[in-house]
C-alpha cells in the first residue's frame, strides 16, 4: 500500500532522514516509535508532502506521489490526524466531521456512510454532535480529530502522536477505537513515544533514532527486545 | 427576525435616501459606500490570514483602466467600469502566483511596494497615461448626476456585501478560516491552499478595481498621486478594524460610523478632523480590539448561546 525506498528529508542543510525504507501493507497497523527529534513527525510530513525537501521514492499503492502536493496526496486516500488537534472550535461536531469531507470529491459522494461509520466507532460523537467542538473535553476533541480524518474515505490513515497531552485512560480507549479502525479496511501508520499503548494497536513496528531506522520487527518481537524494553518501555 | 427586520429596514432607507435627501448628504453618502466597499474587500483578504496592503494599487489600477479606455479609445463609460475590475483582478492573477507564495509580513509589504510600482509605471507611460499629471474624462459618469451616481456606487457596495456574504456561507468559508488558522491542517484536509488564496486574490482585487473605477468616473480624473492615495488603504483598513474584522457588518459598521464622524468633524474644524479621527482608532484599538461589531456580538453570543464558552474567542482570533 505505502512503500518508500530510500527517503532522504532535510531542512536546508540538515539532513533528518538518512536513507529510509519501510512499507505499510493492506490493512495493516504499523508504528514508528522513537524519542523526540528522532524524525517521526518530518517522515510523516514528507510522506503526506507537506515537506518538500526529500530524495527517494514514496509509492501509494503503485503509484508515486513523492513531489505531489499535500491536497493530492489527501485526495488519493491518505489522512492525517496533525499532532496539534486542529478543529473549528466554534463549530459542532457534525459540522466538524463534515469538513473532513468537503474538499475531497470521492469523500462529499460517501458523506453520509463515512458519518456512520464514525459514530459507531465514537458514539459519543453521535450524543454529542449538536455541541460546539470547542466545548468538548481534550479526549473527545482528540477523537473528533480522528473522526475528521476518517472522513474522507481514507485507504491509509496516519496519526502523529495521537496519545501527546492525554490521560493514561484516555490513551487507552482511543487506542482500542484504533484497534476497530483497523478492523474496517484502513491501514494505519502510527508515530508514537508511548511504546507501550502504541505496541497494543500496531501489527508490525519500526524504531526510528536519529533519522534512520534502527529496528524493524512485528509487535510481539518488539515487546521481546531487550533494546525496546530498556529504552522505552522501562523494564 | 428582528436581525430580518434591521436589515430590511436598512436596505430600505439605503434605496430612498436621495428622495428625502440633498445633494451633500448623498455625496457623503456614496463616498462612505465606496469606502466600505473598499473596506470590506479588504477583510476578505484578511479573512484567510493574508494581511493586504494592496487596496490602493488594485484601486488606482481599476481607476486607470476604466478611465484610459474611455479617454484614449472612446469606450462606453458603463462598460469601462467592468474593464476596470477585469483589468485589476487579471493583474492579481499573473502577480498571484509570485506573491501567494509569501506569507504574513513578508506579503503585506511586497503588496505595498507593488502599490508603489503600478503608480512609478503608470507615471512613466505618460504618452499613453498621462503621465505625472493624469487624465480628465470629459465628463463625470451621468454627466455628474448626483442620484445616479450614489446608486452606482449603492449597486457596488451592495455587490461587496453579497460577495462577502457569499463568501461566508459556502465552502470558501471554511476553507480560507482553514487556512488562516492552521495552514497544514488545511492542506491535510485536502483543501488546494494555493488554489483558494488566488481565488480569493483576484475576487478582492477585481472588486478594488471596480470600486477604484467607479470613484474615478464619479470625479472624472486620475492622477497617479490622487489615485495610487495611501487613503485608499489606510482608511479602509481603520473601518475594518474600528468595526471588527472577519465579519461583513464589522467593515459596513466602521465605514459608517468613521465616514459620518470624519465629515462632520471636518465642517467643525478643517483637518482637525484627522487628529479625532487618530484617536477614535487608537481608542477602539486600545479597549475594543475586537472592534465594535465583534465586541458586541460576543457579549450577546456568550449571554444567549453558548454561555462563556473561552474557545469561541480563540477561534475567531
Amino acid at each position: 500500500m505505502l512503500e518508500i525506498n530510500n527517503l532522504n528529508v532535510s531542512y536546508g542543510k540538515i539532513q533528518v532522514i538518512w536513507n529510509l525504507s519501510m512499507e505499510i501493507k493492506e490493512n495493516e497497523a504499523v508504528g514508528i516509535f522513537g524519542p523526540n527529534g528522532a524524525g517521526k513527525s518530518t517522515l510523516i510530513n514528507a510522506i503526506i508532502g507537506l515537506i518538500n525537501n526529500k530524495e527517494g521514492s514514496i509509492k501509494f499503492n503503485e503509484e508515486e506521489i513523492n513531489g505531489l502536493e499535500t491536497h493530492q496526496i489527501i485526495k488519493k486516500g491518505v489522512a492525517l490526524v496533525p499532532q496539534k488537534r486542529e478543529l473549528f472550535p466554534i463549530m459542532t461536531v457534525k459540522e466538524n466531521l463534515k469538513l473532513g469531507a468537503a474538499y475531497i470529491p470521492k469523500a462529499r459522494d460517501e458523506i453520509e456512510q463515512n458519518l456512520e461509520f464514525v459514530y459507531n466507532i465514537f458514539p459519543i460523537l453521535k450524543e454529542r454532535e449538536k455541541q460546539l467542538a470547542g466545548t468538548m473535553s481534550g479526549g473527545q476533541q482528540r477523537m473528533l480529530a480522528v473522526g475528521r480524518a476518517l472522513m474522507s474515505s481514507p485507504k491509509l490513515l496516519i496519526l502523529d502522536e495521537p496519545s501527546v497531552g492525554l490521560q493514561p485512560s484516555l490513551v487507552t480507549d482511543l487506542f482500542k477505537k484504533l484497534n476497530e479502525i483497523k478492523k474496517e479496511d484502513v491501514s494505519i501508520l502510527l508515530a508514537e513515544q508511548n511504546v507501550k499503548q502504541g505496541l497494543k494497536v500496531i501489527d508490525r513496528g519500526y524504531v526510528l533514532e536519529n533519522g534512520k531506522i534502527e529496528l524493524e520487527d512485528d509487535a510481539e518481537n518488539l515487546t521481546k527486545n531487550e533494546h525496546i524494553q530498556k529504552s522505552y518501555l522501562g523494564i | 427576525m428582528r436581525k430580518n427586520l434591521i436589515i430590511l429596514l436598512l436596505i430600505v432607507i439605503a434605496l430612498t435616501l436621495p428622495l428625502y435627501t440633498g445633494v451633500y448628504i448623498l455625496h457623503i453618502f456614496s463616498s462612505i459606500l465606496i469606502f466600505l466597499a473598499l473596506s470590506l474587500s479588504w477583510d476578505m483578504m484578511l479573512r484567510t490570514g493574508q494581511l493586504s496592503f494592496g487596496t490602493a494599487g488594485f484601486f488606482g489600477l481599476g481607476a486607470y483602466a476604466s478611465v484610459l479606455i474611455v479617454v484614449n479609445m472612446g469606450f462606453n463609460p458603463i462598460l469601462s467600469l467592468l474593464i476596470g475590475a477585469i483589468f485589476s483582478g487579471f493583474i492579481a492573477f499573473i502577480l498571484g502566483f509570485i506573491v501567494l507564495r509569501l506569507r504574513e509580513i513578508y506579503f503585506a509589504i511586497t503588496t505595498l511596494a507593488l502599490t508603489h510600482v503600478f503608480s512609478v509605471i503608470i507615471r512613466n507611460f505618460s504618452d499613453f497615461t498621462g503621465g505625472a499629471s493624469g487624465k480628465i474624462l470629459a465628463s463625470a459618469i451621468f454627466e455628474g448626476d448626483p442620484v445616479k451616481i450614489y446608486y452606482l456606487v449603492l449597486i457596488v457596495a451592495g455587490l461587496a456585501i453579497i460577495i462577502s456574504e457569499v463568501f461566508k456561507r459556502s465552502r470558501i468559508h471554511y476553507a480560507i478560516n482553514a487556512i488562516r488558522n492552521d495552514e497544514t491542517t488545511a492542506k491535510s484536509s485536502g483543501i488546494d491552499v494555493f488554489k483558494y488564496l488566488l481565488f480569493v486574490f483576484v475576487s478582492t482585487s477585481a472588486l478594488q478595481g471596480l470600486v477604484g473605477a467607479v470613484y474615478a468616473h464619479q470625479y472624472a480624473f486620475v492622477n497617479p498621486e490622487s489615485t495610487f492615495s495611501l487613503n485608499f488603504l489606510l482608511l479602509p483598513i481603520a473601518m475594518a478594524l474600528v468595526g471588527g474584522i472577519y465579519s461583513t457588518n464589522g467593515p459596513i459598521i466602521g465605514a459608517l460610523l468613521l465616514g459620518l464622524i470624519s465629515e462632520y468633524l471636518k465642517l467643525i474644524m478643517p483637518y482637525g478632523h484627522l487628529i479625532v479621527y487618530g484617536l477614535i482608532i487608537v481608542f477602539v484599538v486600545l479597549f475594543l480590539p475586537r472592534g465594535i461589531y465583534s465586541t458586541i456580538h460576543n457579549k450577546l453570543l456568550k449571554s444567549n448561546i453558548i454561555g462563556g464558552d473561552k474557545n469561541a474567542n480563540t477561534a475567531s482570533k
